[in-house]
């Protein structure tokens, strides 16, 4: 071993011994300027925040953008499946939930949430398959589906109902 | 009238909750039946109880009053009371109104005063409450049964041959009826209702039967009607002053004032019309008419607010 690396590690251990004395000393002395232990506690209270969040389970929270822009504002389902028996929908329609309502004259309203489009002529959203309920001939002045004096409320109780079959729930 | 109709109401089909002398002398005699058939069963499980001990009474006539007399005089009871029941539900009231009822595959053809006026309408009944009612049954093609589970007792309609049934109803209300006998695909789809009402009000509803049905008096519905005259529906179906005459399929004068369509099957209202009329295999197999798929959306949505505006 040459003289040169014995001198090389005894500086070296003396320094780390120097500095391992010094940090020691400060510790041991509890000074009010404390970095280590401001770290320490810092870097604890970000990991528990990170282990809360995982825990939380935050892919549940996050909003489901496509299935709430189809929430219907006061609308009741059990009522509007109700209404859909009472105004005759499934002489024309399958509405799966519905007695009866087993029609081929129209689409089949299975998954009706999961389409893009209502007739081809209005957007699959809440407001615009309410205003077809009330009055489809008023979008599709050719269509076969006629006006069956259906009231606002009852048009959004029955689009509630229609937005549970099927979608992304 | 009422709007509602009676689908899906189970009071208003059942002979548990009678409407009508026929219903209530029929569960007289059923309650009447099941009482003494239990008390008979329970004297023959006593007996038999007695039997098990060894205590028999040494007296031939055990065997006379019990195999003899005693099922004598209550059967004898027991058929004297269930026919003097049936002969007042079967007697035919000559002086009594007249509805004649035929039986079509898969409808009701009614005809009011058949000796008289002759007032036509279809699937619907109207009677007044506490008066005598004959209703002369017939039957256009095979064999089906006339039966109001809350008013009468059934009767079948033979082709070929006249039934008569007097029936009485004992309260106002809206009940339901059903074809009795099996008579081909949409047999279960053949329903009626019976529309109990006050003397005056079914007096006042049979002197409106004649009228010539309510004027097409808008655009769509004047379309409406044109659509009915154009497409061949008048072969079968008469409206009164719009097309006379046709009598293969149910009269359509007041068809929107039903509270069911289809024979009793359907809430009457444009949407179910509207399906009807374009898929009516799909909705009653079988039906002698044709599904009318061919008719444009306009014309079509115009036809079925055409038929629920006669009323």
């Amino acid at each position: 071993m040459s003289p040169a690396r014995i001198i090389r590690i005894a500086l070296t251990s003396v320094l780390t011994a120097a500095v391992l004395g010094v940090v020691t000393l400060w510790a041991l002395a509890a000074p009010a300027f404390d970095p280590v232990g401001a770290a320490l506690a810092w870097s604890k209270q970000r990991g528990e925040a990170l282990v809360g969040w995982y825990a939380s389970d935050p892919v549940a929270a996050t909003p489901q953008w496509q299935s709430m822009h189809m929430r219907v504002a006061g609308g009741d389902p059990a009522r509007g499946r109700q209404l859909i028996n009472e105004y005759g929908c499934g002489a024309c329609h399958v509405v799966p939930g519905v007695p009866g309502a087993r029609g081929t004259v129209g689409p089949s309203l299975t998954s009706l949430a999961d389409r893009a489009y209502i007739a081809g002529v209005l957007t699959n959203a809440p407001g615009d398959l309410t205003r077809w309920l009330i009055n489809p001939p008023y979008f599709s002045q050719d269509t076969a589906m006629p006006d069956l004096g259906v009231t606002e409320a009852d048009a959004k109780d029955m689009v509630a109902y229609l937005y549970t079959l099927g979608g992304f729930e | 009238m009422s709007e509602q109709s009676t689908l899906g109401q189970f009071d208003s089909q059942t002979s548990l909750i009678p409407a009508g002398t026929g219903a209530e002398g029929t569960l007289v005699l059923t309650i009447t039946m099941s009482v003494a058939a239990t008390l008979i069963f329970l004297a023959v499980m006593a007996a038999v109880w007695l039997a098990w001990r060894r205590e028999r009474p040494g007296h031939i006539w055990w065997l006379w009053a019990g195999g003899f007399i005693l099922p004598v005089i209550a059967l004898v009871a027991l058929m004297v009371g269930s026919t003097f029941t049936l002969a007042s539900i079967a007697r035919v009231d000559r002086d009594a109104l007249v509805i004649e009822v035929t039986g079509h595959q898969y409808w009701w053809d009614v005809v009011y005063d058949p000796d008289g006026r002759a007032l036509r309408d279809a699937n619907e009944i109207i009677v007044p409450v506490d008066t005598p009612v004959t209703f002369r049954l017939k039957s256009e093609d095979v064999i089906h049964s006339f039966w109001v589970p809350s008013i009468s007792g059934k009767i079948d309609m033979i082709p070929g041959r006249v039934n008569e049934l007097t029936v009485e109803a004992s309260r106002k209300g809206r009940f339901r009826g059903q074809c009795a006998e099996f008579c081909g695909l949409s047999h279960p789809l053949m329903a009626f209702e019976v529309v109990v009402l006050e003397k005056d009000e079914f007096d006042s509803f049979t002197a409106g039967l004649s009228d010539e049905a309510r004027d097409a008096d808008t655009l769509q519905l004047k379309q409406g009607r044109d659509v009915f005259l154009n497409e061949g529906c008048t072969a079968c179906h008469a409206i009164r002053g719009v097309a006379e005459g046709a009598r293969v399929g149910p009269d359509l004068t007041r068809v929107g004032a039903r509270a069911a369509l289809g024979a009793g099957m359907w809430r009457m209202n444009v949407g179910n019309l509207a399906g009807w009329i374009a898929d009516v295999q799909d909705m009653k197999p079988g039906a002698n008419m044709p599904s009318y798929n061919h008719l444009s959306g306009p014309d079509l949505r115009a036809v079925a607010h055409y038929l629920s505006s006669l009323k």
